[in-house]
C-alpha cells in the first residue's frame, strides 16, 4: 500500500464504487461510514506510531541502568554486572512473552469478560490470540525496567544463575500478578475498572507502585538475605567498622550518562502510559505527564543536594557538593513523580520532588544504619520514592486532571476535597503489593540461599567476578586497591581451584557464605589476607 | 473541545492559541476520535445536515492535529533534553579525571537550575502572553504573563522552550570547566535561563519581538531569521562563555607555569577519555535531529513536513561536511608546521559540532547545497577561531566558544547570504528580502547582522557586570590549591576514584587547613600561603 491508500483501501472494504444509485440518505450513510473507517485507521497508525516511540525510549533505559551499575561498582566487577543487565532484559522479553503477559492482561480486553474482577489473567498465553501486539511490547519494557532494578543493589557479590532464575520468576509471574490488580480493568485495585475499589480505585498512572516499589522491595529482600559486600560494614575479620566504607564506583561520568539516559527514557515511560495519543483529553494529559517528568527531578535534585550539603556541613564542619546525592535524588524525582505524573498540577510536582530529595538521602542513611548494603541505593530511590510516589498522588490529585485520565473523579486529592478515600485506596494498593512482594520473594531467596546458588565466595568476592566468573584477564580489572584487601599471590596459590570455580560447584565449596550470610567472614582455615 | 488552529505556514506563530482552550472531559479516555466528536454534536439533529457533518469533519481534523502534533514536541523536546547527555559526555571526556565529579554535577545542576527558573518567571519573559489576541501586533521587550506557568494550557511548548534554555545554559559549562566554583555556576544558569536568555527568545521568537520574523510587520519586511536557534541559544550561550571564560582566567599550567610565566607552548591538557568525547558528540548530532526539526513545533499542516524534512537533511549534511573540512584543514596546517600531518579527533569532533551549529539557524530556509558550504566554511572559522583563543591566551577547556559562539554568530550571517526565495516562503510565509546570493539584495544580511548584535550587546551588559561582581565577592573562581588538587577532592569528598595522579597527602593538607584559608571574601587571584603547602615536592607535572 502507498501512504495515500488509507482512503482508497477504506472505500474498496465498504464495497462502495457506484453511489449515484444510492437514496439520498444512504449515500450520506456510507459517506459516514467511510470517514469512520478512515479516522480509526489513521488513528491506529498514529497510536502505534506513539507507542512504538514511547517503547524504544523505555527500552533505552536498561542502557540507563547499565551505565548507572557500570559507574557505581568497582572496576573488577563490571562485566559482570553489565551482563547482568543484558541478561534481565533477555530473561524478561521471554518471561513476559510467555506467560507475564497472559497472567498481566490476559482476557483483559476481550468482549467476553465484562466488568468481572479476576486475579490473575489466564488467557493470551505465548502471546496467542493478540492482535495488538505493541502493547505488549511497551509492557515488556516495563516489566524489564522493573527486573533491572535489582541488578544495581545485588551488583558485585551475587551468583549469575540466581541473578536470571530471580529476572525470570519476577517477570513471569510476580509482576505480572501486580499489574493485574492495578492496571488491567478486571483488577480488583484498578482505577480503570468500571466499578473501581472504592469508587476511586488505586491510582498509579506509569507505576510508581507497580513497577518501582515492586523492584526496589525485591532489592531490599534480596540485599538483606544476601548480606553486604565484604568490606562495606565489616573487617575481614568481621569486626564492625567504626565508618563503613563507601565503596565509591569507579566512574562519576558514566553515572551521569546514566542518569540523563534514565531520565530521557522516562518522557516515554510517563507519557507512554497513557497508551493513546489520540482523542481529544489524550494530548492534555501526555503534555503534562512531560512537564511534571521534567519539574520534579529538577527539584528533587536541587534538593537532594542542598540538604546534603547542610548535613554534611554540621556533620564535618565544611560542606560538600555530592555527586551521588545529586543524580539519586534527581531518580528519587523521576520515581516519585512517576504515579503522579498525569493528575497532578506542575507546582504539585515540585512539591512532589522537593520531597523526594530528601526522602531519598533520608532512607539511603537508615539502609546503612541498618547495615543493608545496595550497591547502587536503588532501594532508597526505588522503594521509598515509589511508595511516596503513591502516597503523593492521595493528597495531590486535582479533580479535573483526574476525570481527564480516568474519567471518573469522586474521590479527589486531599488538599483539594478534604475526602480520605483515595488516601485509603493508595494506602491499600501499597499493602498489598507489600505482602504480594514479600510473600513469594522472601522464600524464593531463601531457597536460592539454602541451595548455595545466591551469593559468591569469599576469594571470588575478593579477586573481582570478572575474573572469577567471565575470564577477564587484567583488562577492567586492574585495580585492586578499590577492593577491601587485593589478593596476595600467596592466597592465590592456596585458593587454587576454588578462584575459578565454576557456577555449579560452588555449592560444594566451603568458601560459600550460605547459612550465616550477614556475618560471615572469610574461612578461618584460609590464610589470613595480606595487607600488602 | 479544544480546537488549537495550527494554520502552519509560519514559524512559532502557530503554536497555542491558548484562548478558550480548557479541555472539556466529555469522552472517557480510551473512546475514538470519531465518536467523541460525534457526540459534541447535538442529539436532536440529523446526519444529513451537511453542516454537522462538517463540523465533525472540523472536529476530527483538529483533534488528530492536536495529537499529532503533541506527539511531535514530545518527540523532539525528549531528544533536545538528551543534548544534556551529550554535553555531558563531552565535557567528561574533555576534562582531566581528578575534575569528572565536578563538572557532571555542574551539567546536571544546569539542567536542574533551568527546569525550575523556567519554570518560574523565564517562560513567562520569553513568551507571556505571546498569543494572547489583544496584543497581536503589538511589539514588547519582554513578556510579562504566564508566571509559574500559570494560564498557559499547551504546556508541552513549555516542555521543548526549557529544554532549548537548558541547552544554551550548559554551553559554558564545559568552558568553566576545572577551576569554577560550584555556586557561581549556579548563579550564573538560574540567571542565563531565568532573564537573560529569555529576553533573547522574546526579541527573536516572539511575534511581539522587535527583532522577529514572526511578527505580521517584520523588520524592514524580513526580521531577524532564525530557525531553530543559530544566534539565540548557541551565540547567546557561546558568548557568555567567553565573557566568563575572559574573566575566569585559564586553568593553571595551560599558558603560564608555576611563577607566572609565559610557557612557550601552550600545554594542551587533554581530556582524559577520547571514547566519551566522541560518545558525547554522537549524542547531540542525535539530539540535534530534535532541535531543529522541533523547531517547526507543527507537523501538521501543508508544507509543515517539507519544512521538516528539509531541517533534518541539512543537519546532516552541514554537520558532515563540516567534519571533513575541518580535518582536512587541520591535516595542511599541521603538515605545513610539522612537516607531518595528523588526523586530529579533536578538529574532526569540533568541526562536527560547528557545522551542527552554523546550520541551526538556516536548516529550514536553505538548500542543501547550501548546508555544505555552510558545512565546509564552519570548520575552517572553527580551527581559526580556536587558534585565535589560544594566541589571546583565553582558556576553553571543551572549545565551546569557537565552536558555538563563532559559529553561531556564522550561521545566522549565512542565512542573509544562502536563504532560499521558496524556503522562506514556506517557512516564514515572507519572502521580501532573501539570501544575498539569490537576490543581490542584502537587506535580509543587515537585518542578521542587526539581530546578532543586539544578542552580544545585551548578553555583554549583563553577563559582565554580573560576573565581575561574582570575581568580587570571591564566589567565581576555585583556590589555587583546590584547583591543583582536583576540584572532586577539594568540593565533592571524592576519595581515590577518578582521582589518580594527584597527590593524595596535599588534599589532606588541604582539607586539614582551617576553613577560612578557603578565599571566599577575597579576589581569586589572591595566593594562598604557599609556604604551608608541599607544592615543590608534589610537583604538579603542569
Amino acid at each position: 500500500m502507498t501512504s495515500n491508500s488509507v482512503y482508497e483501501a477504506c472505500k474498496s472494504a465498504l464495497s462502495i464504487s457506484d453511489t449515484s444509485k444510492l437514496s439520498l440518505q444512504e449515500a450520506v450513510d456510507r459517506q459516514e461510514q467511510l470517514l469512520e473507517c478512515t479516522v480509526s485507521s489513521n488513528a491506529d497508525s498514529i497510536n502505534s506510531f506513539f507507542l512504538i516511540f514511547a517503547s524504544a525510549l523505555v527500552f533505552f533505559m536498561q542502557a540507563g541502568f547499565a551505565m548507572l551499575c557500570a559507574g557505581c561498582v568497582q572496576k573488577k566487577n563490571i562485566q559482570n554486572t553489565m551482563l547482568k543487565n543484558l541478561l534481565d532484559v533477555c530473561g524478561a522479553a521471554l518471561g513476559f512473552y510467555t506467560v507475564g503477559y497472559a497472567f498481566a492482561y490476559g482476557g483483559s480486553y476481550g468482549e467476553s469478560t465484562g466488568s468481572n474482577k479476576t486475579f490473575i489473567g489466564t488467557s493470551n498465553f505465548f502471546l496467542a490470540g493478540v492482535d495488538d501486539v505493541m502493547f505488549w511490547v511497551f509492557q515488556f519494557a516495563f516489566s524489564a525496567s522493573c527486573a533491572t532494578i535489582v541488578a544495581g543493589t545485588l551488583a558485585e557479590r551475587c551468583q549469575m544463575t540466581a541473578y536470571v532464575m530471580y529476572s525470570i520468576v519476577l517477570t513471569g509471574f510476580v509482576y505480572p500478578v501486580v499489574v493485574h490488580s492495578i492496571w488491567s480493568p478486571q483488577g480488583f485495585l484498578s482505577a480503570h475498572a468500571s466499578s473501581p475499589l472504592w469508587g476511586s480505585g488505586f491510582v498509579d498512572f506509569a507505576g510508581s507502585t507497580v513497577v518501582h516499589f515492586t523492584g526496589g522491595f525485591t532489592a531490599l529482600i534480596a540485599a538483606y538475605m544476601l548480606g553486604p559486600r565484604r568490606g562495606r560494614f565489616y573487617d575481614d575479620r568481621g569486626k564492625l567498622l567504626i565508618t563503613p566504607n563507601p565503596m565509591p564506583g569507579h566512574s562519576s561520568a558514566l553515572q551521569v550518562l546514566g542518569v540523563f539516559i534514565l531520565w530521557f527514557g522516562w518522557y516515554g515511560f510517563n507519557v507512554g502510559s497513557a497508551v493513546s495519543i489520540t482523542g481529544p483529553g489524550q494530548p492534555y494529559v501526555m503534555s503534562l505527564a512531560a512537564v511534571n517528568t521534567t519539574l520534579s527531578p529538577a527539584s528533587a535534585c536541587l534538593s537532594a543536594i542542598i540538604v546534603n550539603y547542610f548535613l554534611a556541613e554540621r556533620k564535618t564542619g565544611e560542606g560538600e557538593f555530592s555527586l551521588k546525592a545529586s543524580i539519586n535524588g534527581c531518580l528519587s524525582g523521576l520515581v516519585a513523580i512517576t504515579g503522579p505524573c498525569a493528575v497532578v498540577e506542575p507546582w504539585a510536582a515540585i512539591i512532589i520532588g522537593l520531597l523526594a530529595g530528601p526522602i531519598y538521602l533520608l532512607s539511603s542513611e537508615a539502609l546503612v544504619r541498618f547495615r543493608i548494603d545496595d550497591a547502587v541505593d536503588a532501594i532508597p530511590v526505588h522503594m521509598f520514592n515509589g511508595i511516596f510516589g503513591s502516597i503523593a498522588v492521595a493528597f495531590l490529585a486535582s479533580p479535573s486532571r483526574l476525570e481527564l485520565v480516568y474519567g471518573h473523579s469522586d474521590h479527589a486529592g486531599l488538599f483539594y476535597s478534604g475526602d480520605g478515600t483515595l488516601l485509603a485506596a493508595q494506602v491499600c494498593g501499597l499493602l498489598f503489593v507489600l505482602a504480594w512482594v514479600a510473600a513469594l520473594m522472601t522464600p524464593f531467596f531463601l531457597l536460592l540461599n539454602k541451595l548455595g546458588w545466591f551469593r559468591t565466595d569469599a576469594i571470588t568476592e575478593i579477586t573481582g567476578l570478572d575474573q572469577s566468573y567471565h575470564g577477564a584477564a587484567n583488562l577492567d580489572a586492574d585495580d585492586h586497591s578499590l577492593g577491601p584487601k587485593p589478593i596476595s599471590p600467596f592466597q592465590r596459590t592456596i585458593a587454587g581451584p576454588n578462584v575459578r570455580v565454576s557456577v555449579l560447584d560452588n555449592s560444594n565449596s566451603d568458601h560459600g557464605s550460605r547459612f550465616n550470610v550477614r556475618t560471615s567472614t572469610l574461612d578461618d582455615s584460609g590464610p589470613p589476607a595480606d595487607g600488602a | 473541545f479544544p480546537s488549537q488552529t495550527r494554520t502552519g505556514s509560519c514559524h512559532l506563530s502557530k503554536i497555542p492559541k491558548i484562548v478558550n482552550s480548557k479541555p472539556e472531559p466529555i469522552m472517557t479516555p480510551a473512546s475514538g476520535v470519531y465518536d467523541a466528536c460525534k457526540s459534541t454534536i447535538p442529539v436532536n439533529t440529523t446526519n444529513s445536515d451537511t453542516a454537522v457533518q462538517e463540523q465533525i469533519l472540523q472536529c476530527i481534523a483538529s483533534s488528530n492535529a492536536n495529537s499529532i502534533d503533541t506527539f511531535f514536541l514530545i518527540y523532539a523536546s525528549s531528544l533536545v533534553f538528551f543534548m544534556q547527555a551529550g554535553f555531558a559526555m563531552l565535557c567528561a571526556g574533555s576534562v582531566q579525571k581528578k575534575n569528572v565529579q565536578n563538572t557532571m554535577l555542574k551539567n546536571l545542576l544546569d539542567a536542574c537550575g533551568a527546569a525550575l527558573s523556567f519554570y518560574a518567571v523565564g517562560f513567562a519573559f520569553a513568551f507571556g502572553g505571546s498569543y494572547e489576541e489583544e496584543n497581536a501586533g503589538k511589539t514588547t521587550f519582554i513578556g510579562t504573563s504566564y508566571f509559574f506557568l500559570v494560564g498557559m494550557d499547551d504546556v508541552m511548548f513549555w516542555m521543548f522552550q526549557f529544554a532549548f534554555a537548558a541547552t544554551s545554559a550548559t554551553i559554558v559549562a564545559g568552558t568553566l570547566a576545572e577551576r569554577c566554583q560550584m555556586t557561581a555556576y549556579l548563579c550564573y544558569s538560574l540567571v542565563l535561563t531565568g532573564f537573560v536568555y529569555p529576553v533573547v527568545v522574546h526579541s527573536v521568537w516572539s511575534p511581539q519581538g522587535f527583532l522577529s520574523s514572526n511578527r505580521d510587520d517584520p523588520l524592514w519586511g524580513c526580521g531577524f531569521i532564525d530557525f531553530a536557534g543559530s544566534t539565540v541559544v548557541h551565540f547567546t550561550g557561546g558568548l557568555t562563555a567567553l565573557v566568563a571564560t575572559y574573566l575566569l582566567g585559564p586553568r593553571r599550567g595551560r599558558f603560564y607555569d608555576f611563577r607566572g610565566r609565559l610557557l612557550d607552548t601552550p600545554n594542551p591538557m587533554p581530556g582524559h577519555s577520547a571514547a566519551l568525547q566522541m560518545l558525547g558528540a554522537f549524542v547531540l548530532w542525535f539530539g540535534w535531529y530534535g532541535f531543529n526539526t522541533g523547531s517547526a513545533i507543527s507537523i501538521t499542516g501543508p508544507d509543515q513536513n517539507k519544512i521538516i524534512s528539509i531541517a533534518a537533511v541539512n543537519t546532516t549534511l552541514a554537520a558532515a561536511s563540516s567534519c571533513f573540512s575541518a580535518l582536512a584543514a587541520n591535516y595542511i596546517i599541521a603538515e605545513r608546521r610539522t612537516g607531518e600531518g595528523e588526523f586530529s579527533l579533536k578538529a574532526a569532533m569540533n568541526g562536527c559540532l560547528s557545522g551542527l551549529v552554523a546550520i541551526t539557524g538556516g536548516c529550514a530556509v536553505v538548500e542543501p547545497w547550501a548546508a555544505v558550504i555552510i558545512g565546509l566554511f564552519a570548520g575552517l572559522i572553527y580551527l581559526f577561531s580556536s587558534s585565535a583563543l589560544i594566541r589571546l591566551c583565553i582558556d576553553d577547556a571543551v572549545d565551546a566558544v569557537p565552536v558555538h559562539m563563532s559559529n553561531g554568530a556564522f550561521g545566522s550571517i549565512a542565512v542573509g547570504l544562502f536563504g532560499s526565495p521558496t524556503r522562506l516562503e514556506l517557512a516564514y510565509g515572507h519572502s521580501n528580502h532573501v539570501g544575498l546570493l539569490y537576490s543581490g539584495d542584502g537587506i535580509l544580511l543587515g537585518a542578521q547582522f542587526c539581530g546578532v548584535l543586539f544578542v552580544l550587546g545585551w548578553v555583554t551588559l549583563l553577563m559582565f557586570p554580573f560576573f565581575c561582581i561574582l570575581n568580587y565577592f570571591g564566589w567565581f573562581r576555585s583556590d589555587v590549591l583546590n584547583e591543583i588538587a582536583g576540584l572532586d577532592a577539594s568540593y565533592h569528598g571524592a576519595r581515590h576514584v577518578d582521582v589518580d595522579g594527584v597527590d593524595m597527602e596535599l588534599v589532606a593538607q588541604l582539607r586539614s587547613q582551617p576553613k577560612n584559608s578557603r578565599n571566599r571574601f577575597s579576589r581569586s587571584s589572591a595566593e594562598p600561603n604557599l609556604s604551608t603547602t608541599n607544592l615543590d615536592s608534589s610537583d604538579v607535572s603542569m
